[in-house]
């Protein structure tokens, strides 16, 4: 008897036995999966049940290795509880008019509610059957517009017919001249998301609104530098969607060329007051948009101010197409418009 | 006697039976990530608070800063994560010029500008702190301008000996004092620039220096709003102006030369 309790004794210290497992409230199964020969815990793990039950029916005073001994005898019998099967219960609340349920007859499992049910559901919240998913990033880390963008920035080119006016003077000297007339504006964007969208677990914008400034030249040298804010709705998500943009400024005579010295008629440094620009446009994605607008010149013509130096009111009206530079085709046509009309039109 | 023995031989086997489980315990920490932990509180240290939405353009977590050199020690478009940043921008304003009283009349004022320098991230310059983030930079920054010209009274107030000039050109250097708003993507700061200026005084022909400051706001390196002032002997000049950085200007300013020579007006 003692023999086999030595044997025995050494045959279960030899068995590769861990510590006893930690309960954890959350079954990772991590753990066994790193356990390099699984097939050896067969051995310990039919055997815990009659360790683990040991305590329970034998008293404190049995030798420990007693369990061992009747493993088949002390471990307990699984006491699963029989399967109900589940019987359909009709339900005798009415339904009302609109909505479904229905209670599973008791062939399976969940789900419990059908395709239609869900549809009804979706149909109450206003939610899409099939969600436009998009994929694809922007181009260019988002110097093109595009709604998939948060904080984005571009510079873009327009490039427009133009109808220009100037007021005359009320004393009388000068007229109040009218001509046709280019304009081309280079203006750098900051597009700040001011309403969103979400579709899944992304992120669009629906309205952009950020600073904006650039510079603006028409017929005669004219130059105005410009700053205001930019704004754009997307009627999408995809990078094509169409959009809806409206930007105004205040405007601000920089330079032009100096028209009383025919023999020179350079480019320079000329002062204006503060006028303004506004333009709305119907875009096609980051590419570009179709754009009218105006603009007004205030005079300067306070009374301290030398008669020599004082400027009359102007104005333009304008149509033409404005693009993101990136592009290429509304840069050029831009440049074009510029030297086009500075060659071509005579400025009264 | 012979269970007893049994007993002992038991215990001490399993005593001496190897337990790496607690080595390879997931839950336990190893006590070096502790360097991680940001050692700052406060709105402007906390990181932004997660979200399940992004957008498809947001850049990728960890991604480096934009055009950059040495996970950040050198951007070259001021970025959240920039330990030390070039500035190089181009803008456009326009404002008041508005001599001494009896110089001459208030007249509009408007330039462009172009500038350069940089920054420096102090509290971000700690080696150990792979994500260390600081709201303050500092760092020099110099610009030349060329804005419109002056109007001032001739003798004894007289407008009909008025003279003027054709242009203005000033040249600036100062420092410049950033605080960074928050850590996202193209974050919000406002730039505080104290310094000299010197320019030409009204119509004396004179150069002089004076005193350069301006307050502005930028959306990361790409851009913003500034207020700047220059003060000089009788001569002030207030602008609200827009800048944009080189990359952004660059192509502007290209274009623009492109059609004024081509269109036979320089």
């Amino acid at each position: 008897m003692n023999l086999s309790l030595i044997l025995t004794t050494g045959l279960l210290a030899l068995q590769p036995t861990a510590e006893p497992e930690i309960q954890r409230p959350s079954g990772s199964t991590a753990a066994p999966a790193e356990d390099p020969a699984p097939a050896e815990d067969a051995a310990p793990q039919e055997a815990a049940p009659a360790e683990d039950a040991a305590p329970q029916e034998a008293s404190p005073a049995e030798d420990v290795v007693a369990p061992a001994e009747a493993p088949a005898e002390l471990a307990p019998a699984p006491a699963e509880p029989e399967p109900v099967a589940a019987e359909p219960v009709p339900l005798a609340t009415p339904a009302r008019d609109g909505e479904r349920y229905v209670v599973s007859a008791g062939a399976g499992g969940p789900p419990f509610y059908d395709e239609a049910d869900t549809a009804a559901l979706r149909a109450r919240h206003g939610i899409d059957v099939e969600p436009l998913e998009r994929t694809e990033g922007p181009r260019w880390r988002c110097l093109i517009a595009d709604p998939a963008c948060g904080r984005s920035f571009e510079v873009n080119a327009l490039a427009a017919y133009t109808y220009r006016g100037r007021q005359g003077r009320v004393d009388g000297m000068g007229e109040d001249p009218r001509w046709s007339s280019g304009r081309a504006q280079y203006d750098f964007w900051m597009n700040l998301p001011v309403m969103t969208e979400i579709a899944g677990d992304k992120l669009f914008s629906r309205m952009t609104l950020g600073p904006k400034g650039g510079l603006i030249f028409s017929d005669g040298g004219s130059t105005w530098g410009n700053l205001g804010m930019a704004f754009r709705y997307w009627m999408g998500r995809g990078r094509w969607a169409p959009t809806i943009e409206f930007s105004s400024a205040l405007t601000f005579k920089i330079g032009e060329r100096e028209l009383k010295d025919v023999g020179e008629p350079k480019w320079k440094m000329t002062r204006g007051p503060l006028g303004f620009t506004a333009d709305v446009g119907i875009g096609l994605g980051g590419f570009g948009a179709i754009v009218l607008g105006g603009q007004y010149d205030s005079p300067l013509a306070r009374e301290e101010i030398p008669d020599e130096y004082r400027t009359s009111a102007g104005g333009a009206f304008f149509i033409g197409f404005r693009g993101n530079i990136l592009w290429g085709g509304p840069a050029a046509a831009a440049v074009a418009t510029h030297a086009i009309t500075q060659r071509s039109v005579d400025t009264p | 006697m012979s269970a007893s023995v049994s007993v002992l031989v038991l215990s001490s086997l399993l005593a001496a039976a190897p337990s790496d489980a607690a080595a390879a315990d997931p839950d336990l920490v190893d006590v070096s990530e502790a360097d991680e932990e940001p050692d700052e509180y406060g709105p402007f240290f906390e990181d932004e608070a997660p979200s399940d939405l992004e957008y498809l353009g947001r850049a990728r977590p960890g991604r480096l800063p934009v055009l950059s050199l040495g996970e950040g020690a050198f951007c070259f478009v001021e970025g959240t994560y920039c330990k030390a940043s070039m500035i190089l921008s181009a803008d456009i304003g326009a404002g008041i010029r508005a001599p001494a009283s009896d110089e001459g009349p208030d007249v509009p004022y408007a330039q462009f500008t172009f500038r350069g320098g940089v920054v420096i991230r102090p509290s971000m310059i700690r080696p150990r702190k792979r994500k260390a983030w600081g709201s303050w930079g500092i760092g020099v920054v110099s610009s030349w301008s060329k804005g419109t010209g002056a109007v001032s009274f001739g003798t004894d107030g007289d407008l009909d000996d008025a003279k003027s000039t054709d242009d203005t050109t000033v040249f600036r250097v100062g420092a410049i004092n950033q605080m960074w708003l928050s850590k996202r993507n193209h974050a919000a700061h406002l730039d505080f620039t104290l310094g000299g200026a010197r320019s030409d005084v009204l119509t004396s022909g004179v150069t002089l220096w004076g005193t350069h400051a301006e307050v502005g706001m930028g959306f990361g390196g790409w851009g913003g709003l500034f207020l700047s002032g220059d003060f000089l002997d009788r001569d002030t000049r207030v602008v609200l102006g827009f800048r944009g950085h080189g990359i952004a200007a660059g192509p502007i300013v290209a274009m623009a030369l492109a059609g004024l020579a081509a269109g036979g007006a320089l």
